[in-house]
């Protein structure tokens, strides 16, 4: 064995050409045993891409240049035949949304069984008895004979990382392991995927989530539009991060936000007492008081499934609750209590332009569109964003039109539904220090639903935890 | 691996504009032929000139004429009027009520909705055409049993498909969010309802024309829809059957007719997404 | 499983009485003496008629509350006591037996040829969507649905008994007999299925699992086979139930064109005669059938989805 440990995987000036130009240019990178390699990047930043290429499952109309060097072989120069022969055998993917990736009419043990079957050609009994061992390892004995629509999120994960260790393949590719996963789930993925280097896989992973790539270690690389921007060891990234565009993103994770100063309460603007939810006969929540004023943000944590947006609805009189009761300061016209939604686009009408939108609401509640102007300096959104319709809009812009939208209003309370669930953390940080601002200019009471407890600490006044009645 | 598949790569066309198009443009024709062709036509659909009989196409007669001698292109006109008019008459009767009652289940819900799928489920109980023949049976080679018949067969369809299509619009945040901001249920439906199941409408109008038109016809054929001598495009095509080692064509320019109208109000539906 | 048996059950109720109430009105509304009617439903038209309708209007109580007679009559219809035809005299059950094999043999005999040509059709032009086969698959499909299935049998008849002379145009008994029927409705099920199964082979093709089974190692006739041929076969199943209706419609309209001797042939004539008790068991006997193939379609969807077998 050599001293100087060589790179098992070797990427050397890779780029990605759609019919309209490269799509990727020059990219290099290397990962070997122990040393995982994490691409990190906001999504069409063409890390996917990069691992397409060195999976071998590029579209059709993109074509790959520069070198992949896997074990002195140069896949790229590889047939596509060549290539799919390496799928199962020497190199494994763990697929995004592994629920999605299941054949859902099929049960979960045959689905592990067959690559043994099929790809290392034992005899049926044996393939069954190796893929009962696999699902043992990931502590997932009890789901051999469910069907994927039975399992949860988590544990179609683990059937995956199951079906990867059927295949004994040496590379791994997971590819957004943790996307639609909340956070506790996100850690377990992660350590599962630590052991698997630890046992001497090389693994390659795709994520936007700069805590994945913090928990995995090894080496990290930064994609924007279709560029590495920086390429390092993970200790040094993270600390002392070279590039802008590479401190923007660290910057805009919550747990680096500076923490928000509590401010001093007013009078509460709406009070919920003794308030109680039930489905069916699973009790969401019961006994729940809650007070929001004046300036302040109020956060409610919990797990998903628990009731927070249940909360919220309650607050704002959209649902009616099944025991306590819904105070609102005196004298405050129902179109000053607002929402912001989690899924921007969903919250705009799909047909109808922003102006149009926008216009029909200073007309109904007698304001001037002067308002309108004003409001987008305020919150630096570009007039030429007016003429698109919802869906043409980034999530980020969307959603500060909806706060544009309820503060042509001049709402007393904000119910803020997970409103940066779906954003980037870039534009998440926007987003929020829009909303940081606007509260404390406006003296706006909010009431705030997140499943990322470090954005709820940083901005909350107080912070409410629902419910551990059960998980969900 | 989608994370890029918003990115849009090389699509296929798929080319529904051009077929739209195509089934608008000879529907216009039918159209124009079976509005203005009983106008300008001066021979009497009905009016027999034995002398005539089968008279070859181009003669005389510009598309010949049948046992009877009656001109073929006059009964041609008025059959094709006639299976417009009874489309677009059965297409009225059976929107208007389903989509209102569509709308109401929607908005409405609880006994409102539960009894009206019931209605709708004791129509879909039998096939369509099992009900129009048993309405049939009152009174054969009538107009009213069926249209009637065809109308409450239809009707359930646009019903369905309002009432669902509806019932979606309307669980979106964006209503909610239109409800919070002050806008009434007049403007939520103008604006936000109408634009989503207008064009499902349209699309399901053609389609119940079609079936109209093929009903009709069908019926005829067998000989418990119109009776001759209405120039009825399916009894025409059975009366001349008869005759067809001597007129071949005479035969197939009823069928060919049905057909383009058929296949008009089909493209016109839903384009090439067949 | 049981809640689909008892939707069906219900559905059967459902022909029945809508069936029933329409003769029960029909037999009244028609002019003449409804006694009279009833009595030669009952015991076929003889010379002794007029007795047995005075006996009929004793025995039914004609003059009885409107409601109880139809009970009446829903409960002859329950115990399948369907009456004599107007016509023939014969007992309608004895009738319905000669003709519901017939009918069933030539909606089988459809079934069974469109299912040969439309998923063939479709699932070549669903491996490549946009090209060629697809798009001839596309023509063929437009074109076929939009000739209704009367026009279509005229077609074939013409076509392969006139101009060709290869087929019988009409007649029961033999297969050449039953397999021009048959293709006319076979044609017309296998242009929307030919659709239906092409956008579910696309659609499993584009599937994430069915990428994911390739990832895996499969190879491509095993990646069809164990996940591409289940997953596309459901909707296609599914779809089944919808092309129940048309298959019914067909039987009735092409029983009538060729003159074939089914139920659907039946009722036309039926109808054309105002017989009514036969109007009442063919209908019946149609109504029951589109039942069956809707439960058939049932009980093959729930064998090939398991996400199914999850509401039941």
């Amino acid at each position: 064995m050599n001293i100087q440990v060589p790179s098992d995987v070797s990427v050397s000036g890779l780029s990605i050409h759609s019919a309209e130009g490269a799509i990727v240019s020059d990219v290099t990178l290397a990962l070997g045993r122990g040393q995982p390699l994490t691409l990190l990047g906001e999504s069409g930043s063409g890390k996917s891409l990069v691992a397409q290429a060195i999976m071998g499952n590029l579209p059709p109309e993109l074509r790959a240049t520069g070198r992949v060097l896997f074990k002195e072989a140069d896949l790229l120069k590889e047939t596509p035949g060549q290539r799919r022969r390496r799928w199962g055998r020497s190199i494994s993917l763990l697929p995004q949304e592994p629920w999605l990736a299941l054949d859902p009419t099929m049960r979960v043990a045959p689905q592990v069984a067959e690559v043994h079957r099929y790809v290392k050609g034992r005899a049926a009994a044996e393939s069954a008895m190796a893929a009962k061992k696999n699902l043992s390892e990931v502590a997932l004995s009890t789901a051999e004979g469910l069907y994927p629509f039975q399992i949860s999120g988590g544990m179609g994960q683990r059937a995956a990382i199951a079906m990867a260790h059927a295949t004994d393949a040496e590379l791994l590719i997971a590819d957004e392991p943790t996307k639609g996963l909340d956070a506790a789930l996100r850690d377990s993925v992660t350590a599962r995927l630590r052991q698997e280097v630890e046992r001497g896989r090389l693994l390659l992973t795709i994520t936007h989530d700069v805590a994945v790539a913090r928990a995995l270690g090894g080496t990290i690389g930064v994609m924007r539009d279709g560029r590495l921007v920086e390429y390092g060891p993970s200790e040094r990234l993270l600390t002392a991060p070279e590039h802008p565009y590479t401190k923007t993103l660290l910057a805009a994770e919550p747990s680096q936000w500076e923490r928000h100063p509590g401010m001093t309460s007013d009078k509460p603007v709406v009070a919920g007492c003794g308030l109680e939810k039930r489905y069916g006969d699973k009790v969401l929540f019961s006994g729940l008081d809650i007070t929001v004023a004046a300036g302040e943000i109020v956060s409610i944590a919990g797990a998903s499934g628990c009731g927070k947006t249940t909360v919220g609805n309650i607050l704002l009189g959209l649902t009616n609750p099944d025991a306590g009761s819904v105070e609102r300061k005196a004298g405050l016209s129902s179109s000053r209590f607002q929402k912001l939604y989690q899924d921007p686009p969903a919250a705009f009408a799909p047909s109808q332009t922003i102006r149009r939108g926008l216009r029909d609401l200073t007309r109904l509640h007698g304001k001037e569109w002067t308002d309108v102007e004003r409001l987008l300096d305020r919150l630096r959104l570009p007039g030429a964003l007016l003429d698109r319709l919802p869906g043409q809009i980034s999530g980020g812009e969307l959603q500060r039109f909806a706060l544009l939208r309820a503060l042509l209003l001049d709402p007393a309370f904000l119910f803020a539904d997970e409103m940066t669930s779906r954003l980037d953390p870039v534009s998440q940080k926007e987003v929020i220090t829009f909303l940081l601002e606007i509260v404390s200019e406006r003296r706006v009471a909010v009431l705030m639903v997140t499943h990322d407890r470090d954005l709820a600490d940083r901005v909350s006044t107080r912070v409410v935890e629902l419910g551990h009645a059960f998980t969900c | 691996m989608s994370t890029f598949d918003n990115i849009s790569f090389k699509r296929p066309k798929t080319g529904i504009g051009s077929a739209r198009l195509a089934g608008a443009g000879l529907l216009i024709l039918l159209g124009g032929f079976s509005i203005v062709g009983p106008v300008v036509i001066p021979s009497d659909p009905a009016a027999q000139d034995f002398g005539a009989s089968l008279a070859p196409i181009g003669g005389d007669y510009l598309l010949g004429a049948d046992h009877y001698g009656r001109s073929l292109v006059a009964r041609l006109a008025h059959g094709a009027r006639l299976s417009f008019a009874m489309a677009f008459l059965t297409m009225l009767a059976a929107a208007l009520p389903g989509v209102l009652l569509g709308l109401l289940a929607a908005w409405k819900g609880g006994w409102t909705e539960r009894l009206l799928e019931f209605v709708a489920t004791v129509v879909l109980a039998l096939p369509g055409l099992m009900l129009v023949l048993l309405l049939l049976a009152f009174a054969p080679g009538n107009y009213g049993p069926l249209f009637l018949g065809l109308a409450l067969t239809l009707w359930v369809e646009f019903y369905r498909v309002t009432k669902t299509t509806t019932r979606t619009v309307l669980a979106q945040p964006h209503i909610e969010a239109a409800r919070m901001l002050g806008f009434g249920s007049r403007y939520i439906f103008v604006h936000y309802v109408l634009p989503v199941i207008g064009p499902m409408i349209a699309t399901l109008s053609a389609f119940a024309m079609a079936t109209a038109i093929i009903a009709v016809s069908t019926l005829s054929a067998i000989s418990v829809g119109l009776q001759p001598p209405t120039p009825e495009l399916g009894s025409m095509i059975v009366e001349l059957l008869p005759y067809y080692a001597e007129a071949p064509m005479h035969v197939l320019l009823p069928a060919t007719l049905i057909f383009l109208l058929v296949l008009g109000l089909q493209l016109l539906a839903q384009g090439d997404r067949a | 499983m049981k809640k689909f048996f008892f939707a069906r059950l219900l559905q059967a109720a459902v022909v029945a009485i809508v069936v029933g109430a329409l003769c029960f009105v029909l037999m009244r509304v028609l002019p003449g003496d409804a006694a009279m009617r009833i009595a030669a439903g009952r015991y076929g038209p003889d010379a002794r008629i007029a007795e047995a309708a005075e006996k009929v209007r004793l025995e039914l109580g004609l003059d009885r509350p409107i409601a109880v007679q139809f009970i009446d009559w829903l409960g002859s219809l329950a115990r399948f006591d369907l009456g004599h035809s107007l016509v023939t005299g014969r007992a309608v059950a004895h009738e319905l037996q000669v003709q519901l094999g017939a009918s069933v043999w030539l909606a089988a005999a459809a079934l069974l040829l469109s299912l040969l040509i439309g998923p063939i059709v479709g699932l070549f032009g669903g491996l490549k969507p946009g090209g060629v086969a697809d798009r001839v698959g596309l023509m063929g499909a437009v074109t076929f649905r939009a000739i209704p299935p009367f026009v279509m049998g005229l077609i074939l008849m013409l076509v392969f008994s006139r101009q060709l002379g290869w087929l019988p145009p009409a007649g029961f008994g033999s297969p050449r007999e039953i397999l021009l029927p048959a293709l006319t409705l076979a044609l017309g099920l296998a242009a929307m299925s030919s659709r239906v199964t092409r956008n579910a082979v696309a659609a499993v093709a584009r599937a994430p699992y069915f990428a994911f089974a390739r990832y895996k190692g499969l190879s491509e006739p095993v990646v069809v086979r164990r996940h591409g041929l289940r997953n596309a076969a459901i909707p296609v199943v599914s779809y089944l139930g919808l092309q129940a209706i048309y298959l019914i419609e067909g039987v009735v309209v092409v029983e009538s064109l060729f003159a074939y001797p089914g139920i659907g042939h039946a009722l036309v004539h039926a109808i054309v005669e105002r017989d009514i008790p036969m109007v009442q068991g063919t209908a019946l006997m149609m109504g029951l059938m589109f039942v069956a193939i809707g439960a058939a379609v049932d009980l093959v969807t729930l064998w090939l989805d398991p996400r199914m077998r999850r509401t039941a």
